[in-house]
């Protein structure tokens, strides 16, 4: 017979009394469901409203109310306190301390120093520095995009499929489709394998790493004074910092939070100023001979989340949420686990990506037939010219629309055309700009399309307000970038 | 034959084969047994909170093949945060034909109320108390004979990430679903 506890005696009256009351056959015993409507479990309510006889559940709620009068505090809480009271006496029953314990470790240490402010945010600068700026812009997006972008694609393919196309296919229309500027393999291939495959991998390599080590609850900590102004807590940090590989990733892990209000407010942040690995990789690649534009852009988005996220949290009602978190041992990441994650995210992401890469091709290649897009390229072109980019940056906002990433490697393709400035204003309005397709209908699916309407509404004109003011920001400070 | 180790009359899922559930706190590894089970790969992290979904795969040890399903974190039965209450319906819907509470040995003392009220709803339980590498450097020894008597269940101890204490697991789950009289494992 396995163990089974007994509570104090009003509290046990109170169940032997609900469990005759109970007629109907449920998936727990009767004794652990008439606790948990001692506890208030609204959805045990609801079970045994709709399975008992209406007479004998107004009896049950009558022993309830009656029970909890005999108490001072809630019953959940008295219920509670005595499980742990049973608990904690199994535990010192089976639990032995045997040697001393070994004083602070190594890893208690640095755990500790991750947590302190004063050490904390250098630590937080030298991870970003070389696990962010390092390893994903200047080695992902640097070194192996080039390597893949300018030698095999640039090199090799594109002109292979460029003349093999030519030789085969006699008609415009049909080569178009496959090669040529916004051919499927010219384009849709290149941009998803040579440019954001390299970049997706390299972020997800890093956060692995990180993730493993049992950093990011610390960060956690950190931060935590700083998220509660904009209405989150420490908790927020985890699907923030994972919206840096992936903001669709992330909008799934916000379910982790615990008040509606939170995960809208992340959800909102997410779409609006967390740009996701494969933007953020070449957005770094793009900026990283400019220290000052790259820092403008940065302290933008920085501004722009703090902003947006205190005036949400003013807006929408509901409390501020208390912080709760468990802090896992700084642990040494096991190689094996770091890359078997990397890939199935990489392999994740693949997956997601590659189809809709081929779609867009297809879509820009229509639209450039059809005239189409032409169209709709000449409704956008005041409106990049109005933030103080050429027309021909309206073509990399078209493609934004369909990804995020879509967008990011487009302005790449045309960053030598851009003066500092303007690079900046671009990568910053872009960065802010709709959440692409995937994104998009990842949040439908976990805050509703009333939610989600919301947002893209607020987004689509905020993204170029905020542009158009950090341009002329940029222009009456005369900061060259 | 697969469904020979159906000893309990639990509900039969569209698979067929028995189910067993793993549940526990956050990021006490329940993924990583998930894994080791069934030869399956969901994510795994060092911090609470990585599971957001149910995840199912397919066990086998000896002749024996089950379901098992790989939970968010919990720490209650009163379900609290969304991870929780989800947790919380799949015990109630699904019926589990065996249910392993798997614990961080550091952690015991808030651990096992949730062990207590699983037993109080009547579910088959085994308990697994993990990461016991990290416990024992720290200088805790967990007396798992003693746990398992004065609990009335099978009690395994194991360290899933070095793959420590599985074929013990595997076998008490045997041993559970079969309705042999389990066997009190220790490491």
């Amino acid at each position: 017979m396995s163990l089974q506890i007994t509570y104090e005696a009003p509290l046990e009256e109170a169940v032997a009394r609900i469990c005759e009351l109970l007629q109907g056959r449920y998936p727990f015993s009767k004794r652990a469901v008439a606790l948990l409507l001692l506890q208030g479990d609204a959805e045990m309510q609801a079970e045994v409203a709709a399975t008992e006889e209406s007479k004998s559940y107004e009896l049950v709620q009558e022993i309830v109310r009656q029970t909890q009068a005999g108490y001072q505090r809630p019953l959940n809480f008295v219920i509670a306190q005595w499980r742990q009271q049973a608990t904690a006496d199994l535990a010192a029953d089976v639990v032995g301390q045997q040697a001393q314990s070994p004083g602070r470790s190594l890893a208690d240490w640095l755990g500790w120093l991750t947590m302190w402010p004063v050490t904390g945010i250098p630590i937080l600068a030298v991870v970003l520095y070389f696990g962010l700026y390092q390893f994903v812009g200047v080695f992902g997006a640097g070194t192996v995009v080039d390597f893949l972008e300018a030698t095999l694609f640039a090199g090799y393919i594109n002109p292979w499929v460029n003349s093999t196309v030519q030789i085969h296919v006699p008609w415009m229309v049909l080569q178009s489709l496959i090669a040529g500027d916004y051919g499927i393999i010219t384009l849709g291939v290149r941009y998803a394998v040579a440019i954001i495959l390299p970049i997706v991998g390299s972020f997800f390599l890093v956060f692995s790493v990180i993730e493993d080590s049992g950093y990011l609850p610390r960060l956690a900590m950190l931060v935590d004074w700083l998220f509660k102004r904009i209405g989150l807590n420490g908790r927020a940090v985890i699907p923030m910092a994972l919206g840096f590989g992936c903001d669709t990733m992330a909008t799934l892990v916000s379910r982790t939070l615990e008040t509606r209000r939170e995960k809208l407010i992340a959800t909102l942040l997410l779409a609006l100023a967390i740009p996701c690995s494969a933007q953020l990789g070449v957005i770094l690649a793009l900026l990283s001979g400019r220290p000052t534009a790259m820092a403008l852009w940065a302290g933008f988005l920085l501004l722009v989340f703090l902003l947006v996220g205190y005036l949400t949290s003013r807006l929408l009602p509901g409390s501020r949420p208390s912080f709760y978190l468990e802090l896992p041992p700084l642990r040494l990441p096991q190689w094996r686990n770091v890359l078997a994650k990397t890939l199935i995210r990489m392999q994740w992401y693949f997956i997601e990506v590659f189809p809709l890469f081929v779609l867009a091709s297809v879509l820009l290649w229509a639209g450039q037939i059809t005239g189409a897009f032409g169209v709709i390229i000449s409704w956008l072109t005041p409106v990049v010219e109005w933030i103080g980019l050429p027309g021909e940056t309206a073509r990399v906002f078209l493609f934004g629309f369909f990804r995020r990433d879509y967008g990011a490697a487009g302005l790449y393709d045309m960053a030598g055309t851009l003066t500092g400035q303007q690079l900046v204003v671009a990568a910053a309005t872009l960065t802010l700009f709709v959440p692409c397709i995937a994104q998009f209908s990842m949040m439908l699916k976990e805050r509703g399309w009333k939610a989600t309407l919301a947002i893209v509404v607020f987004i689509f004109p905020f993204a170029f307000v905020a542009g158009y003011v950090l341009n002329l920001a940029l222009t009456w400070l005369g900061v060259a970038a | 034959m697969a469904g020979s180790c159906h000893g309990s009359p639990g509900e039969v899922g569209p698979t067929g084969l028995p189910k067993v559930v793993l549940v526990g706190a956050p990021n006490v590894g329940k993924s990583v047994l998930f894994n080791l089970l069934t030869g399956a790969y969901v994510t795994v992290s060092n911090y609470p909170g990585t599971t957001v979904e149910v995840s199912r795969g397919r066990g086998r040890a000896g002749e024996c093949e089950f379901e098992v399903i790989d939970t968010p974190g919990m720490y209650s039965l009163l379900g609290i945060s969304e991870e929780e209450q989800v947790s919380r319906r799949l015990l109630w819907q699904e019926r589990p034909d065996l249910v392993v509470h798997v614990m961080e040995a550091r952690a015991m003392d808030r651990s096992l109320s949730l062990t207590l009220q699983l037993l109080e709803a009547g579910l088959t339980v085994i308990l697994v108390v993990n990461i016991l590498d990290e416990a024992r450097r720290l200088g805790l020894e967990v007396d798992l004979e003693k746990l398992s008597r004065r609990l009335g269940i099978p009690v395994v101890g194991t360290a899933a990430v070095r793959g420590q204490g599985v074929d013990l697991l595997k076998k008490a789950i045997v041993e559970r679903l079969t309705g042999r009289p389990a066997e009190r494992v220790a490491v």
